[in-house]
């Protein structure tokens, strides 16, 4: 998947990072550090609040959330208007004194749904032909992070949509502790890559540029196949499939479209890779309804060539969603094989 | 294609062959073999969408290359541009989205692919 990030904005436009995480989870604190390493300099930093702790940033900018639901009236198929307001200053901004930003950093309020955000970027006549969708980073606190798990669904959305997720305050939890809550985050999420953030991390800045960052290694990790399916992942599920052989575009599209039509609400995230027969995989990333515009790669990063996709649910059994896949086979032109969710990476 | 009634224009005639340059210099005649291929997409996605409508009673058609139209058999019609719009409109005929994780839907659909 760390392919995606990187290629995702070969576009020309302006990569918006939401920056994620339940309360006190160290949000701030992350995006304060990387502010002052100064390589974002030029980027644009939207916040909802102020908090205790100060930001310094000449391209700091504050919103009121506001959101705006739509006909259908579903949560993550509305408008941050706020939001909307706020980019389209920033576009006037860079139109004026030809300072356009490099990025934009959304940090979110604790409580947020990053999925709105996505809507609003992806869909919103004018902000998506500038602006794209980049990382979701939630963080995590490694003291409190099970506590949060366990008593907030909130907390579990963010991690289950999340891109990136950052431990935080790994200075003062025990490595064990670290480990069952990098375990169970693994559970609820496969598809995320996962880093601790250090005290003074020179790499921190990284998170928030497009740069590939070093993930936590995989092996370490208790085996977290067999929690997937554990109540403590609250009700969400995951499933990793492969196919078998190429998949026919428009025949996952349809089945696709179907799905997150009657399901989206409860398919927190899809990604993968799908290999269509071409020279290059094409990137899938959506968050509940909305589908990022896939990506056409030019060539395979690899030797292997399959398709691989992730789904994380909300309350669906990843076995209904096998078999739907078996009885579309015929359609599909491919059969899928269910993954450990430990063999995702390609 | 024509720019006002979306319709094809299947048979290319000789005057329609124009040679455009490309980005790296070289040139390449074009005709309506765009048009050809995008009709062929779309018979395609028919076919396709089809195979899983005809299900519930469903069935896809084109309508001039432009629109698709979805009609039940008791002959209402919705019109759809695009697969964003089909999943609303096969709602708005069976009065219920169609699940595509509802066991007696993929039961029909896998005896629907046996006898196909």
């Amino acid at each position: 998947m760390r392919g995606s990030d990187l290629a995702m904005h070969g576009n020309g436009k302006i990569p918006v990072t939401v920056l994620s995480g339940f309360l006190g989870s160290g949000k701030t604190s992350l995006l304060g550090k990387a502010l002052r390493q100064g390589m974002l300099r030029n980027t644009a930093v939207i916040v909802n609040e102020f908090g205790k702790i100060g930001l310094d940033h000449h391209l700091l900018s504050r919103v009121e959330e506001r959101t705006v639901l739509l006909g259908g009236g579903c949560v993550c198929c509305s408008t941050r208007e706020d939001l909307v307001a706020a980019f389209l200053e920033l576009l006037h901004k860079a139109s004026h004194d030809g300072r356009r930003p490099d990025r934009v950093v959304i940090e979110t309020t604790g409580l947020a749904d990053p999925s709105p955000i996505w809507f609003t970027v992806l869909r919103h006549p004018v902000l998506q032909h500038h602006f794209d969708v980049g990382r979701i980073v939630v963080t995590v606190d490694a003291v409190n992070g099970l506590m949060h798990l366990d008593r907030h669904a909130e907390s579990i959305k963010q991690a289950a949509v999340a891109d990136l997720i950052v431990l935080t305050k790994t200075d003062i939890a025990s490595e064990a502790a670290i480990r069952r809550l990098e375990s169970r985050l693994r559970a609820i999420n496969p598809a995320a890559e996962m880093i601790r953030a250090k005290p003074d991390d020179p790499e921190v800045s990284g998170i928030f540029s497009d740069r590939a960052i070093r993930p936590s290694s995989r092996a370490a990790l208790e085996p977290y196949a067999a929690v997937s399916a554990s109540p403590h992942s609250g009700g969400t599920r995951s499933l990793s499939v492969r196919f078998d052989r190429p998949l026919d575009w428009n025949a996952f599209g349809l089945w696709l479209s179907m799905l997150l039509h009657a399901r989206g609400v409860d398919i927190l995230r899809v990604k993968g890779h799908l290999d269509l027969g071409g020279d290059g995989p094409v990137l899938l990333n959506g968050v509940q309804h909305i589908i990022h515009p896939p990506e056409h790669l030019d060539a395979w990063p690899n030797e292997e060539r399959c398709s691989k996709i992730v789904f994380i649910m909300n309350e669906i059994e990843p076995e209904r969603v096998m078999d739907s896949l078996i009885a579309f086979q015929h359609v599909l032109g491919a059969a899928p094989e269910r993954l450990a969710n430990a063999e995702f990476e390609c | 294609m024509c720019v006002l009634c979306s319709g094809f224009v299947v048979q290319e005639h000789w005057t329609d062959a124009r040679r455009h340059r490309q980005q790296d210099g070289s040139t390449v005649t074009v005709g309506g073999s765009e048009s050809r291929d995008r009709r062929r997409e779309r018979w395609m996605r028919m076919k396709l969408a089809n195979a899983v409508l005809q299900v519930c009673g469903l069935k896809l058609d084109d309508w001039n290359g432009s629109k698709y139209i979805l009609r039940d058999v008791k002959g209402a019609a919705e019109i759809v541009q695009d697969w964003g719009e089909l999943w609303p409109a096969v709602q708005k005929l069976l009065r219920r989205p169609l699940d595509p994780l509802d066991a007696d839907f993929l039961a029909r659909l896998k005896a629907a692919g046996r006898r196909s």
